[in-house]
């Protein structure tokens, strides 16, 4: 219980929006009581008409009311409850709507920080999936557990209405029913559940792995440690699952036990209370038969309640994102691109040891074309995000015109184009995916683009052409041509400088020459600032340069290097199969 | 209404027939229940001293537990069943996906494969639980109650009866509906309920393109939209149990009036009237508890039906024909393709008639544009693949494919990105040959050039690595799956799919200097685009379009001036003058 409210303490997700939307939410709860009022109403006031009727009553006219109200229960039981599934749905995707827009806004704020300390895939997931979750939360746990408290109060009254001592001994009775027995659920499954999200987690590494290196595996030919391995795992679920199980079958029928002596109690409560005559001992019925219908949504509170743990870590992991601005340096503009300078640049990631760049000197002017090489780990990927801003240098300087580029961020989609080694295609049409270069661009211009990238045959080939979706991640497309659409964006969004990300890494080397030849010839008035870790199509660029260690090693003309350098010589023959 | 599978699992019979019994037992509870309160309520009605009330109680309070506690005997006695079916499944699933191997893997994708092991098996438990105790409540507990009313009081019994066809088919139109509406939404639906996690991914690209504030409103209209097209089939969804609740909840108002009706007349007593009042609603309980459960029941048997799709394929067999032998390859055996056609599916070739001879520590060179066929071509001589017609001739002895045990001990499999699995790196070294010494695991990571990584590691050969775990770069993946075959000397046959493709042309000429020394003694396969791997190979195939366009040593491929020297011709690209 207290992880109950040390989980809502600092909460700005879940109760912001109940009480935002707090009239909704109201006739959710009301019609949620009044489904279950009505079904016990419903056998109240069955159990008074037949006791009446039987009494032979001389006319017809003294059970009309009651035989009225039959129905009217009769008919409002399920009305009101088709109305609270529809009303608490809607409600909560409305919340959805909102919760999806936020999340957007916190994931986007920190997008660069979320790309460099996780998996990108799995955290989006994951994140989308914990707004599912409170979906849940709100549809099985706090909807039923209120309105089980509403049915609970409105029964305590009533009977305390007529005696209050035994309205005190109703409440405490069913008191164990709707708050005990959750707060145990709670209790016992939060112990539980720590111990099975291990065991899942385990089972769930170990499957992963088994699975992706199943041919490993299967060639070395261990399939009895293959299967050993599985077995704990497999043990222990099982067992965990079982001890779930008895604890719910005996938490059920302790729920049952519990509620068959309240309905004992109150036939014995209604026998001393109502037999003076003839016209109270009708109710002696309608008291005994009342609270059956009650039983459901009362046992399903706990059950809600279980599943409290798997809602508190979602909304302890969307509390726990960081809403806050990053800090921004004040903005300003530039005109034309003069000249981008870094100026003795070093950097070190914020906590590491290991200086990432080390005195690095560059400058470009519009129009010149430089290709960066390296191994992996030395700094290529961090001198790219230093010159777009995303990283600020330890020391030294990054400009453009001699402003600073943290200034310049406003402007940033305006000076810079970037095609990375898996551009996104968003899942909507060809011609929309690509309009996302320019949404003022015309379906001309767009097309205009799309020849310039040579995609326009295949296109027209599509049976939808442009409005053909692009399919889930652009997975319509080859590696190539999905490179060719993100190229007619950035044609689209006509920045200055371009920054090219490895964009060939996973193409075959006849795709890779095509799509070079027609970058560089679509984008031949741009500043390039070319990432490659081979040296096919190395021709189109004038200057090429080596990192190694976080400095320049090697630098020139791709000529001139050829001419006078043997390493590079060396690598360039070898590329080419030499 | 019950899947005829699920009786096919064993034990499930006798534990079906004893649950039956107990059914029955519990609808006897339960009318005595009904029986005895109501003569409770009776004489209480009569204002008979409250001392007469005591026995029916009693009564009432044993059969109430009675019933509650069958509830608990019943799952008690189905539960061992259901865990072990469960259990067996899993392992089951485990050993068929291990003799399948990679390629019903390909086919599933790996996170599909992984949720049909761990979700999957788990929704078949719940619903092996839920479903046989569900068929038979609902085939027994209704009929029984259903006589008892007859015998008391034939006109409300007949009334009952008529209205349960009703229930059903209204459920069944408005579900049929629902459904319709739903599967024409479906693909659209789809698109709206994923577009959250697109944009989520897509983020940085719509960063790049200055998109990225002005897109929140997009997810939000996005999110609208969707919430307006859910409500409105859930509008039609919601109606079928609408329609259930409204006739059965309806049926005990009408039922009551009826009795009203009776007992004004005087053709029915107050105790039999209020017993049928009583029992009503639990004649109505397993339809409600069965409709309500109907989307677990439905997850249930879509998952027994993916699983046991994987468990009743058929493994390869004849996985024993090729003699085994230490080294199992040596110098003068050969290999022979003889026609052979490989798909990945019964009216599919991927490949056709693929046929060549190698024999010894030839070192094959396999090159073609991607989508040639080159990755299959390796995957069928690993054994993953089978072919669909063809000879395939290993040492002499005809085999149908290479998924032999012998033949799988005597290769090392190197592909663009190695697995690594989740666990030490010397585990990882060693995986081919757990036995191994340390000694031995640190010789070879020496010669794979790993020594002077593993220094740097926190706890040497010890490091976890793999997903998750510590990051290990592609050059040295590619390091330590060399290892393991300097390691396992029985080895002697290397097959590289194009294990450079991602690397930077530096790492690679390093990565080279090591790996040549291993081609020594060993037969290679070796794809790749890359070139100047050629130049270490003794016979080269050219793919193109799954066949083999020509075939030959370099040198022979050279002067015929044909494919080979097309595609290298292309591949090379422009030069620098």
């Amino acid at each position: 219980m207290k992880g109950f409210f040390a989980t809502f303490k600092h909460d700005h997700w879940v109760m912001p929006y109940l009480r935002r939307y707090r009239k909704l939410l109201a006739l959710v709860l009301f019609l949620g009581f009044m489904t279950y009022f009505c079904g016990a109403a419903l056998m109240f006031n069955s159990g008074y008409l037949i006791s009446r009727a039987a009494t032979h009553p001389y006319n017809i006219l003294m059970i009309y009311v009651p035989i009225v109200l039959a129905r009217a229960f009769g008919i409002g039981r399920p009305a009101f409850r088709y109305a609270e599934r529809l009303t608490s749905h809607n409600w909560v995707l409305r919340i959805v709507s909102d919760f999806r827009k936020r999340l957007y806004q916190a994931v986007e704020k920190q997008a660069v920080a979320i790309r460099q300390t996780h998996q990108t895939g799995d955290v989006l997931s994951i994140l989308a999936e914990d707004i599912d979750h409170i979906e849940n939360l709100y549809l099985r746990t706090v909807f039923p557990l209120v309105i089980g408290w509403l049915l609970y109060l409105f029964v305590v009254i009533g009977i305390g209405y007529f005696s209050w001592p035994f309205g005190l001994l109703m409440l405490l009775l069913l008191g164990v029913i709707v708050i005990l027995m959750p707060l145990l659920s709670v209790a016992i499954n939060g112990r539980r559940e720590f111990q099975a999200r291990q065991v899942q987690r385990q089972f769930y590494t170990q499957l992963t792995d088994a699975v992706l290196g199943l041919g490993d595996w299967l060639i070395s030919g261990r399939r009895h440690d293959f299967l050993a391995q599985q077995d704990a795992p497999i043990d222990e679920i099982a067992s965990l699952r079982r001890a779930d199980h008895h604890f719910q079958w005996w938490r059920n029928f302790a729920i049952q036990v519990v509620f068959g002596a309240a309905v004992i109690f109150l036939v014995w409560w209604a026998g001393v209370m109502f037999t003076h005559n003839q016209a109270e001992a009708n109710w002696v019925a309608a008291f005994g038969l009342a609270l059956f219908p009650t039983v459901e949504p009362f046992s399903e509170m706990s059950q809600g309640v279980s599943e409290w743990p798997v809602y508190r870590n979602s909304i302890q992991r969307v509390n726990a994102l960081d809403e806050n601005e990053p800090v921004k340096v004040a903005q300003t503009e530039i005109g034309a691109l003069e000249e981008l300078k870094l100026d003795h640049v070093h950097f070190t990631y914020a906590g590491a040891q290991r200086q990432v760049i080390d005195d690095l000197s560059l400058t470009l002017h519009p129009g010149e074309k430089l290709a960066l090489l390296g191994p992996s780990g030395t700094g290529k990927s961090t001198l790219l995000k230093l010159m777009l801003g995303d990283e600020r240098p330890s020391s030294g300087s990054v400009t453009l015109n001699g402003e600073p580029i943290a200034r310049l961020q406003d402007q940033r989609a305006q000076l810079f184009g970037v095609l990375d080694q898996q551009p996104y295609l968003f899942n909507t049409t060809v011609m929309n995916n690509v309009r996302l270069g320019n949404l003022k661009a015309t379906d001309d211009e767009v097309r205009a683009a799309i020849k310039a990238v040579e995609l326009d045959d295949l296109i027209a080939s599509l049976p939808e052409g442009y409005n053909t979706e692009v399919q889930e991640a652009g997975s319509r497309f080859s590696g190539g041509e999905r490179q060719r659409l993100s190229l007619a964006r950035i044609l689209l969004q006509d920045a200055p400088i371009i920054i090219l990300d490895e964009p060939t890494v996973s193409l075959d080397p006849i795709t890779e020459q095509h799509l070079l030849d027609t970058v560089f010839s679509v984008l031949h008035d741009k500043t390039i600032i070319w990432v490659t870790h081979h040296l096919a199509g190395i021709n189109h660029v004038d200057q090429v340069r080596f990192i190694e260690g976080g400095h320049f090693d090697m630098q020139g003309t791709p000529d001139e290097l050829y001419r006078d350098n043997a390493r590079f010589r060396s690598l360039y023959d070898l590329d080419r199969g030499r | 209404m019950i899947d005829q599978r699920v009786f096919k699992f064993p034990g499930v019979k006798p534990a079906a027939a004893i649950m039956a019994v107990l059914t029955v037992i519990q609808a006897i509870m339960i009318i005595l229940q009904a029986q005895y309160l109501s003569v409770a309520i009776v004489h209480l009605w009569k204002q008979q001293p409250i001392g007469t009330i005591v026995a029916p109680l009693a009564v009432f309070a044993v059969a109430f537990l009675g019933r509650h506690l069958l509830t608990i005997l019943k799952d008690w006695l189905l539960y061992p069943f259901v865990e072990k079916t469960t259990k067996t499944l899993r392992k089951q699933f485990m050993a068929k996906l291990f003799d399948l191997g990679p390629s019903v893997v390909a086919e599933k994708g790996t996170g599909n494969v992984v949720t049909m092991g761990l979700e999957g098996i788990d929704k078949i438990q719940t619903y092996l639980m839920m479903i046989i105790g569900k068929v038979l409540d609902l085939s027994i507990t209704p009929w029984l109650i259903l006589i008892y009313i007859a015998m008391i009081q034939w006109k409300e019994a007949l009334f009952l009866l008529a209205i349960y066809p009703l229930i059903i088919f209204f459920m069944i139109i408005l579900g049929l509906a629902a459904q319709a509406k739903a599967d024409k939404q479906y693909a659209g639906y789809q698109r709206l309920s994923n577009h959250f996690v697109d944009t989520l991914r897509g983020l940085p690209t719509l960063k790049q393109l200055g998109l990225n504030e002005t897109y929140a409103d997009n997810v939000y209209h996005v999110s609208e939209d969707y919430r307006k097209k859910t409500m409105a089939t859930l509008t039609i969804a919601m109606t079928s149990t609408f329609a259930l609740d409204f006739f059965t909840t309806l049926s005990i108002a009408i039922i009551a009036v009826f009795l009203g009706f009776g007992l004004m007349n005087s053709t029915i007593q107050l105790l039999p009237a209020l017993v049928i009042l009583t029992l009503a609603p639990d004649y109505f309980a397993p339809i409600r508890n069965f409709a309500n459960d109907y989307h677990a029941t439905l997850n249930g048997k879509n998952a027994l039906t993916a699983v046991l799709d994987v468990l009743q394929r058929d493994t390869p067999s004849d996985r024993e024909l090729l003699p085994d032998r230490d080294p199992v390859w040596q110098a003068d055996d050969a290999l022979k393709f003889d026609h052979v056609n490989v798909g990945y599916s019964a009216d599919d070739t991927t490949l056709q008639d693929i046929s060549f001879d190698v024999h010894g520590f030839q070192k094959v060179g396999i090159i073609g544009a991607s989508g040639s066929g080159k990755s299959t071509l390796i995957n069928t001589l690993g054994g993953f693949l089978s072919p669909q017609t063809g000879e395939i001739n290993v040492r002499g002895t005809q085999v149908p494919h290479l998924d032999q045990k012998a033949w799988q001990r005597s290769f090392v499999y190197i592909p663009q990105a190695p697995y690594l699995f989740h666990a030490s790196l010397r585990d990882n070294l060693a995986f081919y040959s757990p036995d191994a010494d340390d000694d031995a695991v640190n010789a070879a990571a020496a010669k794979a050039g790993l020594t002077d990584w593993i220094a740097t590691l926190p706890d040497g050969l010890n490091t976890s690595i793999g997903e998750g775990a510590r990051g290990v770069s592609g050059g040295q993946a590619q390091r330590i799956a060399l290892a393991r075959a300097f390691l396992d000397d029985s080895r002697r046959i290397l097959l590289f799919d194009e294990p450079t493709a991602h690397l930077d042309i530096e790492t690679e000429v390093e990565l080279k200097q090591t790996m040549l020394p291993v081609f020594d003694h060993h037969l290679v396969f070796f794809a790749t685009h890359r070139l100047h791997w050629m130049n270490e190979m003794d016979y080269i195939l050219v793919m193109d379009h799954g066949k083999i366009v020509e075939q030959g040593t370099p040198a022979e491929l050279q002067q015929r001036d044909g494919a080979y020297v097309r595609l290298r011709s292309e591949m090379e690209g422009a030069t620098v003058k």
